[in-house]
């Protein structure tokens, strides 16, 4: 069975990076935690998002005060990438059944669809199954890791005493290492979009959430438009 | 605090939508041009805006952590690594600051 060794494939290649997830999920149990979400309401969070930054965003956000909808829009404008991603997906996922379609866009997180594309260049033929795989692996991972933080964290010191507060900049810093396209591509539009932020909270005074979607909207924006010009 | 069912409903739906959506859009949308180059630019540019509203909340010792954490990802380039050195980072300077 070629795509049973796919599947096995991709949740091989992937557990490095699921160790990380792992460190992730974790913090992030002990933030939902101070959102006052049980262990369950975690776990079933983790397996219906599933794209852990946003959902850091999303109780960040709460935890910070802000409504509903703002906390939410603020962790959609961040999964806006997954549009791209799943764009780029189209060879892989078009003649497949409709199921198969769904199972692959949810699985699609940055780390099995960046090691994809990656084994890809260095020449082995994977795919769907591949991507598959090391989606589970993270699902797996994801799901018992922030159930586990938010069940440990009623018996654990405030996240902040641990400096675990820091740990999602530190982490979001990481991640930017791995964005940046070099300084043609991306150094003004980050300018602009850091600027903005500045900007709107500092002196406009705006919500931070809708300060942060702003500004990465210009930013993007400006780059699209001096890519059409 | 808000509720958490309303919040999953939302973040889950919309989530999802925008997997399956940037499939269907992926069939019909040209791969070049100023609209994707926007959208590529994206993700940076909201990640970058997030650790800057994260940072204006801070003070000096997150600021200082979040120097340190810059350099430990530009050397190597690994998450794990660059969290464990802003917490630690962050801890000392606290104590300190």
């Amino acid at each position: 069975m070629p795509w049973k060794s796919d599947i096995q494939q991709g949740f091989r290649d992937i557990a490095p990076l699921a160790v990380g997830v792992a460190i992730y999920g974790l913090a992030f149990g002990l933030l939902a935690a101070q959102a006052r979400m049980d262990g369950l309401q975690t776990g079933m969070m983790g397996a219906l998002v599933f794209a852990g930054a946003s959902q850091i965003v999303v109780v960040e956000r709460i935890v910070a005060g802000a409504g509903a909808m703002t906390a939410v829009l603020a962790g959609l404008a961040l999964n806006l990438r997954l549009l791209m991603m799943t764009a780029a997906l189209r060879e892989d996922l078009s003649a497949r059944p409709w199921w198969q379609v769904m199972l692959g866009v949810h699985l699609t997180s940055d780390e099995n669809w960046a090691l994809m594309h990656a084994t890809r260049r260095q020449g082995h033929a994977v795919g769907y199954w591949y991507l598959v795989g090391g989606g589970l692996c993270l699902l797996l991972v994801w799901v018992s890791s922030t159930t586990l933080g938010a069940v440990l964290a009623q018996a654990m010191p405030e996240p902040r005493a641990l400096g675990m507060d820091f740990a999602f900049t530190a982490a979001f810093i990481a991640i930017l290492r791995g964005l940046w396209r070099g300084p043609r591509a991306d150094l003004l539009p980050w300018l602009i979009s850091g600027g903005a932020v500045v900007v709107l909270v500092t002196v406009v005074r705006i919500e931070p959430s809708w300060a942060l979607v702003l500004a990465a909207g210009l930013g993007a924006g400006f780059a699209g438009v001096r890519g059409n010009a | 605090m808000p509720d958490f069912g309303l919040v999953l409903l939302m973040l889950a739906g919309g989530t999802f939508a925008i997997r399956l959506g940037g499939y269907w859009l992926g069939r019909r949308l040209p791969a070049t041009g100023g609209w994707a180059q926007g959208l590529s630019a994206l993700p940076g540019c909201l990640i970058l805006s997030l650790v800057a509203v994260q940072l204006l909340q801070g003070g000096p010792a997150e600021w200082g952590a979040a120097l340190i954490a810059v350099l430990i990802a530009l050397l190597t380039r690994n998450l794990p690594l660059t969290m464990l050195a802003g917490i630690l980072a962050v801890l000392a300077l606290r104590a300190v600051v």
